[in-house]
């Protein structure tokens, strides 16, 4: 014989002759997670058992192989010495795959044509998780590092505000009173600058109007700070307009930690918001470790200085870690909170093993059971608990119980 | 009893039309996964079967037919390849058309559509096989893709017609038929869109491409064409 095609099908590999007669095969085991492993090894560019075995068998009667992968083909002249030949597609190639439910019944791998394709599904399927899986475990490291920057970049923002409000103090201290966000703040002294630059048409172009901005005006007139030169001014706005790319830069993370969660872990996603989630994510390393640990190490995940300060100390061990930060926790009543902290974790531990394992979305429904289960703990434990006795003493006991 | 009339469409097996109460027209698609939205669409019962309006605003393939595309080669049973499915609204179309005995290749290559498309959709419907992949590459999933009678490619892509031509060369049938939405902006934002078609349908001329016909989708999708024509294998030895 002059040459063979090998071709590669989900049967199986196949040598097929000229005249598209399948002269020899290796079938493969009819499970779908081997064939789906075989398969992405294929794509991968390996040589496969399989293929290995039925050219070993052909290479005394066939001058050349014909392959439809030049990476498998490589591989072949490589490890098996065998020469080669790539076309893309194959003749043969063709013919698998025009006939494909025939030839898989006629080498035995099913026993009716049709089959084939529902292996063929189910094999797909299983790859295609594996993929997306693959896909959404190697970006948690990202959100692991967007996280991280934005908690730095609070860090950061609070340094600089702090420096920002202590200097332009020296010039207008009543002005730190009066505006409590570091955000218009910095504004106000990038934008405005002196004091005297103070009134009411460039504050509303700052977007602060009203009674605030007659206050500010007239404070404004009537400071007791000192006098500052322009080139001291100029460099304090400065710092107050890197203390706003900074808020800008965190403004955007935590816009792009959105999308990123919805890709990496959208059940998780539905049911601790974007931040949360991805704090949760960054505490345990990696959403596949989260996916490990139980509820109860996710409930108390954030809280591992107070866990190490009650080991030392005797005091009460921490009920909640950052967990703590769910919105529904902080509106519920103080009692009701260990008991929907302990529910919330238990819901996030199993989004996130969904998120990990099989790459489903049913975070509607996790989100719906769990506001189901805060409103039955709002109804169940109405009023704050009467016993007095258990806020006596140091606090220990019982009483923390939640 | 219902409010709604439904009628069969006068050429295209499979598809139906709608009449609502309010006397306004819309496409339909027998569901084959009962009970089940794709993307919000409204599910409606009528004489014991219950059909999925079918969005041209959401769908291309539905805007084309609207705007007159009269015989789409779809039908029961059929084998197709959808490169480029997203999250499933118009595969999910095509599913309902071509029935169980059909099958239709699913590729797309975003991890996070692709899931989407996996569970919700994918899940209950049996003659959907999703596959995450570069249209691209298609020798990435020649096993796990057979021979099939149409490719429908909606990509967003530059090459488009080029990506298209090198799976048809791969998988489609001599005689097979080839549905392709052109998007002229995202091929290249700086050229007319005349141009931008001329080109495509020019590669794909030169693919052994025959019959092509082309429908604008205004105003369902701004500057997309979509173009229908018919696959002649060339002999090996070209
Ligand atoms: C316009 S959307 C398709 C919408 C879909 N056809 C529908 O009507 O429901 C384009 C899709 O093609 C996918 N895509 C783009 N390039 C691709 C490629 N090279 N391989 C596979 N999918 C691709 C994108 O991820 C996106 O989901």
């Amino acid at each position: 014989m002059e040459e063979l095609s090998i071709v590669d099908s989900i049967a199986g590999i196949l040598a097929v002759d000229k005249g598209n007669r399948v002269i020899d095969k290796a079938v493969f085991p009819k499970d779908p997670v081997k064939i789906a492993e075989k398969i992405a090894r294929i794509e991968a560019g390996s040589l496969v058992e399989e293929a290995e075995q039925l050219i070993q068998r052909l290479r005394k009667h066939c001058k050349r192989f014909i392959f439809e992968s030049e990476a498998v083909a490589a591989n072949a002249r490589k490890t098996l010495k065998v020469k080669v030949k790539v076309s893309k597609p194959s003749e043969a190639g063709e013919y698998v795959r025009s006939n494909l439910g025939d030839i898989a019944a006629a080498i035995g791998f099913v026993e009716k044509p049709g089959d084939v394709f529902s292996v063929m599904r189910e094999v797909s399927t299983i790859l295609t998780k594996l993929r997306v899986k693959a896909a959404a475990s190697k970006r948690d490291q990202i959100v692991i590092q967007m996280i991280n920057s934005i908690d730095e970049l609070d860090k950061i923002m609070n340094l600089l505000a702090g420096r920002m409000r202590e200097w332009y103090g020296l010039h207008f201290p009543e002005m730190s009173r009066l505006i409590d966000s570091h955000d218009t703040y910095a504004k106000l002294v990038t934008e405005l600058g002196l004091r005297e630059n103070f009134n009411l048409e460039a504050l509303e172009r700052l977007g602060i109007a009203g009674e605030k901005a007659r206050r500010l005006v007239e404070v404004a007139g009537s400071s007791l700070g000192g006098m500052l030169n322009e080139g001291d001014m100029a460099a304090l706005q400065s710092l107050s307009h890197l203390y706003m790319e900074a808020s800008r830069l965190r403004c955007h993370f935590v816009d792009r930690m959105e999308t990123l969660m919805e890709e990496v872990s959208p059940n998780l996603k539905a049911v601790t918001g974007a931040t949360l989630g991805a704090r949760l994510i960054a505490l345990a390393g990696g959403l596949e470790r989260l996916s490990r640990f139980p509820a109860s190490t996710v409930q108390v995940l954030g809280a591992e200085k107070a866990l190490f300060r009650s080991l030392k100390t005797g005091t009460r061990p921490p009920k909640h870690g950052i967990i703590f930060q769910h919105h529904l926790i902080h509106k519920a009543p103080r009692w009701q909170r260990g008991k929907i902290s302990r529910v919330l974790a238990a819901k996030a531990a199993i989004a996130a093993r969904i998120d990990a394992f099989t790459g489903s979305y049913i975070g509607e429904k996790l989100k719906a059971d769990l506001e189901k289960r805060i409103s039955e703990i709002g109804e169940k434990y109405k009023t704050p608990p009467k016993r007095p006795q258990r806020f006596k003493g140091s606090g220990r006991g019982k009483g923390g119980k939640s | 009893m219902s409010r709604h009339r439904v009628v069969s469409h006068e050429r295209i097996e499979g598809v139906f039309w709608v009449t609502q109460p309010d006397g306004t027209k819309k496409l339909a698609t027998i569901n084959l996964a009962l009970g089940r939205s794709v993307y919000g669409e409204k599910i409606l019962q009528f004489k014991g079967r219950e059909y999925r309006l079918w969005d041209p605003y959401r769908s291309k393939l539905a805007a084309a037919i609207h705007r007159g595309l009269d015989s789409v080669p779809l039908w029961r049973g059929e084998k197709v390849l959808y490169l480029g499915a997203a999250s499933g609204t118009t595969a999910s179309h095509i599913s309902d058309i071509i029935g169980l005995e059909g099958r239709i290749y699913c590729v797309e290559f975003s991890q996070r559509v692709m899931r989407e498309l996996m569970g919700h959709v994918a899940a209950y419907r049996p003659n959907i096989i999703p596959i995450l992949a570069d249209a691209r590459k298609p020798e990435d999933y020649r096993m796990t893709v057979e021979r099939v009678d149409l490719i429908y490619c909606d990509i967003a892509q530059p090459e488009q017609a080029k990506i298209l031509a090198d799976n048809s060369d791969i998988f489609l049938k001599d005689g097979g038929w080839i549905m392709l939405a052109i998007k002229a902006s995202s091929i290249d934002a700086t050229k007319a869109p005349s141009e931008i078609f001329r080109r495509e349908i020019a590669t794909l001329e030169n693919r052994g491409f025959l019959g092509l016909r082309q429908i604008s989708l205004e105003p369902y999708d701004k500057a997309h064409l979509m173009v229908v024509a018919q696959y002649r294998r060339r002999s090996r030895e070209e």
